[in-house]
């Protein structure tokens, strides 16, 4: 039966194959504003993708799009998977390992998904928008991204494809032993109801302190101090599972446990200090993988990893005790890009992880500021607000909206089952794409946002250019040029967390082709206050080109040569100007 | 009687034959290839009760070997980790370690029967290889290529060896603008001008080199590499030199650790290196142990930490030990507040207190060195100051000299043997105290109706814990698991059928006690992985 199955849905796909691939004719189509209207690549951003759903995917834009895009493996998963990134600029300009750099990773926590399908969602929108759209082809010009859809590959497939609830595994897949009886992920979850999804148990009992709702039997009431129940009581045995090892619990050593987002080596605490932490810093190769491409890439200026969910644009610090590593100056620059988030993503609050979330150690974000020196947010994706666009609904409208607008997709009704330890129970719930996952209809629209966010956080990423060269004639065949760099974005080359530990190096402003005498930063050219460089005046060092601001750069030179002025950046990039 | 005697003497003969080369080897600390060839040969003397591995090779192409003590299964039995090498300048770490293996292997192999010893003799091979190169100085690093200045030049401000002496010393330069002054009692040494007792600083005092960058820094950025000893994630000293740029991101230090967390019958580690808590125990401090980012021994090992201590003290017979509690990033205090573990620690050997004719000692630690050179006719202590021309310093008098790399950190080697044999001393008495789980005073009574009462005390016959109280918060310590293990017909009545436990401590016991329904055989277990697992059966009544 199920070979037939198998047959016919081989036979429906090769049939259906040719009408799949390949862009539609162009008289049959009319352009939405905002989105590629005939892509190259066809993507149905109403689904979810497993890990190698988004192989696929990013193999595929790849292929299609071979001047902007370069794929690579960054590193390899617990379970030997690859963890795929996607490197899109255009490649025709410029030296694409020298542009400004951002960095865009989902899925840290296995069952938090969106963010692989809104990475896919931004790297199709990029290269299917190159050349269409101005925006979309400066940004490429001048800047590359670096895209990594799942950093968790194995358990993202074990949340799709194994039972899980809504909010595991989390973890990734390496077994740890979380009662410490000396076994391994031994007592799971146990899909006794076979859904897919671990919902939840119960079991009629007089001393029970719920009710099932007489008007909706899909919801349960807590029975309070004052009521009179008349009906049957019920009571909670927790989630779907039975005892697998004997030792009187259930479910209490399940795969994982540890949190690949305690694994950062920023302010890294154990787990007997920061539950969910695994060994040491960078102990899991997933994480690992990304902190040596980011060593690798000191191009690398702004960054955003997506999670979900509760409608959150996250700054750091996680840890209070960490407060003092987040100075005012970063913080407005912080504030002015989570602010703007706010506005593009309605029902989204900009918030700080350590006073508004909980207070954490070991978190992503935090190592590519601490660490690096890198603006980076995290986003919760998906919010209650989004059920009825309006913020308040309570509880209830988890209910209606599965019934009104998911035609009851999302729920398993309760059913009767024996239980080993339990007896006769009953098991039913949300599944677990529902309540965290962003329903089908509404993906295509927080993907797009949350990119539109990137986009306004990579677009103030450092922008250099050399605005002015000034030559002044002085005695002796001597000559005075004065350069003015300019930075038309609102972060600096360093931020003050990369300046205070000379994180990265400083910018270097170069002169080549003249004979120089003198070099000296002009820090003041009103009352010509300058700072010689005594070594190396040519190459002169600069700490930092700061935000929506210039910096001068000054140099003596013997003679009448044309010369060349390169300016250096690692996080700013390189730009050079010739003499007039 | 006289065959025996004979066997002796040919044995003895033919046991100088070989040892011959190996006496002549081991007059001195040997260098990686020597050192590797030894431990080699140690294990191959003993291979059933010996195991070598590589842990990982470094940057620099050493191997990091672990060296494994065990009879039968070593997984089995508690377990001791000694650590060495954890500093690159501590040449004496790696030489104890395997001089106590090599005790423990010849005149001690009936411990092994109870205790396993993982042993990892040398975690800094590159640093230590410079200690036997022709230009010896203070290198600690592995041979990553490291910007110890973070001024985005790599390794362009080495140290210079200006009086050509193989020695990287120090430099003292006349000069009004320097803090330095010569040290009243012994002028040899210089000392920080203090303004507060009216001195004026006459000299400035660098280490021996060039400034050659001229950035206005000496010796700022060399090889430098990264020190095992500094990268790891207890008081991690972010963007210092030879910190790196995370925690344990050298392959040496995380093939460590990653090891370490797979062998979960270590009850302690004992690291030979900088730091000390057998001289003087760590002390508590309530505030600091309270808070969320623990700073603080915890109270119950604090006293525990004491008791070892103590016997530490008896049966080495030290004194005068610096006090040194780990810099941070080290490796020593990683064991203790980040892995759980009984962590103990100390260098070995220091130089010892010479008092003089009032019985005082020098208050400054060169001076005492220098008195104490002198007593052991140790005639390499001193590099004399001599004056060399210097191209930074073109119209002062500068001049070269002090003491050597090395020497105040490791003592000569005809002294090592002795330290080595007491250190064995004390590891053994370790091995005797271990924590030890065994089921005392097990009974069985009819109840009636084909029930049976089975009591037992789960007793650790150690003298040690079986948890310290930070790993009873650590998830990499297992709980004391006692199960009992039923056939078909029999059924538990009360009590559980797997219980963990906490901990237990030192010469204490917990009871328990099941009611079974059912006849034939009934199995228990108690203990873990660290403490050892004591098994019984009991016939049912």
């Amino acid at each position: 039966m199920k070979i037939n199955k198998n047959i016919f849905k081989s036979l429906l796909l090769v049939f259906l194959f040719p009408l799949a691939i390949g862009a539609q004719n162009s008289t049959e189509i009319f352009r939405a504003a905002g989105s590629p209207h005939n892509p190259k690549v066809q993507i149905s951003f109403n689904r979810y993708y497993t890990s190698e759903g988004l192989a696929a995917l990013g193999e595929k834009i790849a292929d299609a799009h071979p001047n902007l895009v370069k794929r690579q493996s960054i590193g390899k998963s617990a379970l030997g998977k690859d963890i795929w990134m996607l490197a899109i600029t255009n490649y025709k300009k410029g030296n694409a390992d020298r542009k400004p750099a951002f960095y865009v990773d989902g899925n840290i926590h296995s069952n938090e998904i969106q963010g692989g399908e809104i990475c896919m969602y931004t790297a199709w929108y990029l290269t299917e928008n190159f050349n269409n759209n101005e925006y979309i082809t400066n940004m490429l010009n001048d800047r590359v991204f670096y895209i990594v859809p799942t950093i968790n590959p194995d358990a993202r497939n074990d949340f799709m494809k194994e039972p899980n609830t809504g909010s595991s595994p989390r973890s990734g897949m390496i077994a740890l032993d979380d009662d410490r009886d000396g076994k391994f992920d031994e007592d799971g979850y146990d899909d006794i109801n076979g859904d897919g999804s671990i919902t939840r148990m119960r079991r009629k009992s007089a001393h029970g302190n719920y009710i099932v709702d007489p008007q909706d039997p899909r919801k349960m009431i807590l029975i309070g101090p004052d009521d009179i129940v008349t009906t049957q009581r019920y009571e909670y045995l927790g989630n779907e599972g039975i005892d697998n090892d004997g030792d009187g619990r259930i479910n209490e050593d399940t795969h994982g446990y540890y949190d690949p987002n305690r694994d950062w080596g920023w302010k890294w605490q154990p787990d007997y200090v920061q539950r969910g932490a695994y060994k040491h810093p960078f102990s899991l190769p997933e994480t690992r993988a990304v902190a040596d491409f980011v060593l690798a890439h000191p191009n690398i200026a702004g960054a955003q990893s997506f999670h979900n969910s509760g409608g959150m644009i996250l700054r750091g610090p996680g840890a209070q005790e960490d407060l003092a590593t987040y100075n005012r100056a970063d913080i407005r620059i912080y504030d002015a890009i989570g602010k703007k988030g706010e506005k593009m993503l309605p029902g989204y609050r900009y918030l700080t992880v350590y006073k508004d979330l909980y207070s954490v150690f070991g978190g992503e974000l935090d190592w590519f500021y601490g660490s690096r020196g890198i603006y980076t947010f995290t986003n919760e994706i998906f919010t209650s607000f989004a059920y009825y666009k309006k913020n308040g609904g309570g509880r209830n409208q988890t209910y209606d909206f599965d019934k009104e607008l998911l035609m009851g997709d999302a729920f398993t009704p309760w059913k009767e089952f024996d239980h080993p330890t339990y007896g006769k129970i009953e098991i039913g719930g949300f599944k677990k794409n529902f309540g965290r996952a962003t329903p089908g209809f509404m993906l295509e629209e927080e993907a797009h946002r949350n990119m539109a966010f990137t986009f306004y956080h990579a677009y103030h990423m450092p922008n250099l250019s050399i605005a002015d060269i000034a030559e002044k004639k002085l005695s002796g065949g001597l000559k005075e040029v004065t350069v003015t760099i300019k930075n038309d974005r609102l972060m600096p080359t360093h931020a003050s967390q990369d300046l205070k530990y000379n994180i990265t190096r400083p910018d270097y402003v170069s002169i080549s082709g003249a004979n120089v005498v003198a070099g000296m930063l002009v820090t003041d050219d009103d009352f010509n206050v300058t700072e010689e460089q005594k070594i190396n005046p040519a190459k002169m060092r600069v700490k930092n080109i700061p935000g929506n601001d210039v910096v001068k750069v000054r140099w003596i030179v013997k003679g009448n040569a044309k010369f060349t002025i390169t300016v250096d950046s690692e996080k700013g990039g390189i730009v050079s100007k010739r003499s007039n | 009687m006289f065959y025996k005697k004979q066997a002796i003497a040919l044995f003895s003969g033919l046991l100088f034959c070989f040892t011959t080369v190996q006496i002549s080897a081991q007059t001195d600390y040997s260098n990686y290839s020597k050192f590797s060839q030894r431990l080699k040969t140690l294990q191959s003397q003993n291979v059933s009760n010996s195991k070598l591995e590589t842990l990982t090779t470094t940057v620099g192409g050493h191997k990091i070997w672990s060296l494994t003590l065990s009879k039968g299964d070593a997984k089995n039995k508690p377990a001791i980790a000694i650590v060495s090498g954890v500093d690159g300048m501590h040449i004496l770490g790696p030489e104890m370690a395997l001089q106590i293996a090599e005790n423990i292997l010849k005149n001690h192999a009936d411990v092994l029967e109870k205790t396993t010893f993982y042993i990892f003799p040398n975690m800094s091979p590159n640093a230590t290889e410079n200690h036997f190169s022709a230009l010896k100085h203070g290198n600690n690093g592995n041979a990553k290529s490291t910007d110890d200045d973070r001024d985005g030049e790599f390794n362009e401000d080495p140290f210079d060896d200006l009086n050509n002496d193989g020695l990287i010393t120090f430099m003292k330069i006349e000069d009004p603008t320097g803090d330095y002054i010569l040290h009243k009692d012994d002028n040899r040494i210089l000392v920080k001008a203090n303004k507060n007792k009216g001195e004026v600083g006459k000299f400035k005092f660098l280490t021996e080199g060039i400034d050659n960058d001229k950035d206005g820094n000496f010796n700022e950025d060399g090889k430098g590499g990264i020190l095992f000893n500094k990268n790891f994630s207890y008081k991690y000293p972010y963007f210092k030199p030879g910190a790196g740029e995370h925690p344990v991101s050298e392959k040496e230090n995380r093939a460590l650790l990653d090891y370490l967390y797979e062998q979960w019958n270590i009850f302690t580690i004992v690291t030979l290196g900088p730091e000390n808590n057998l001289s003087t125990p760590l002390k508590y401090n309530a505030a600091g142990a309270k808070k969320r980012v623990v700073s603080s021994i915890l109270k119950e090992d604090a006293a525990l930490n004491k008791f070892i201590s103590d016997k530490y003290n008896k049966i080495t017979g030290t004194k005068d030990a610096p006090v040194s509690t780990g810099k941070g990033g080290d490796f020593f205090q990683w064991s203790y507040f980040h892995f759980g573990k009984l962590a103990l620690s100390t260098p070995g050997w220091w130089v010892p207190k010479v008092k003089d004719a009032d019985k005082k000692s020098a208050k400054n630690s060169s001076i005492n060195y220098l008195n104490w050179a002198k007593q052991e006719n140790i005639s390499n202590a001193f590099v004399d100051w001599k004056p060399i021309n210097h191209p930074d310093f073109p119209n002062q008098k500068v001049e070269v000299g002090g003491i050597p790399p090395y020497k105040m950190i490791n003592p000569p080697y005809n002294m090592v043997a002795d330290i080595s044999k007491k250190h064995t001393d004390f590891i053994l008495e370790l091995a005797k105290i271990q924590p030890s789980i065994a089921l005392q005073n097990l009974t069985s009574e009819a109840v009636g109706n084909d029930i049976t009462r089975i009591s037992v005390d789960i007793h650790n016959q150690g003298l040690l814990p079986t948890h310290t109280e930070m790993g009873k918060k650590s998830r990499w310590l297992r709980k004391i698991k006692v199960a009992l293990k039923l056939t078909k017909n029999q059924q538990i009545i009360s009590g559980r059928e797997i219980t963990l436990v906490d901990s237990i401590d030192g010469d204490t016991s917990q009871k328990f006690s099941w009611l079974i329904k059912g006849k034939g055989n009934v199995t228990i277990e108690a203990g873990t992985s660290h403490t050892g697992i004591d098994t019984a059966t009991v016939k049912l009544k």
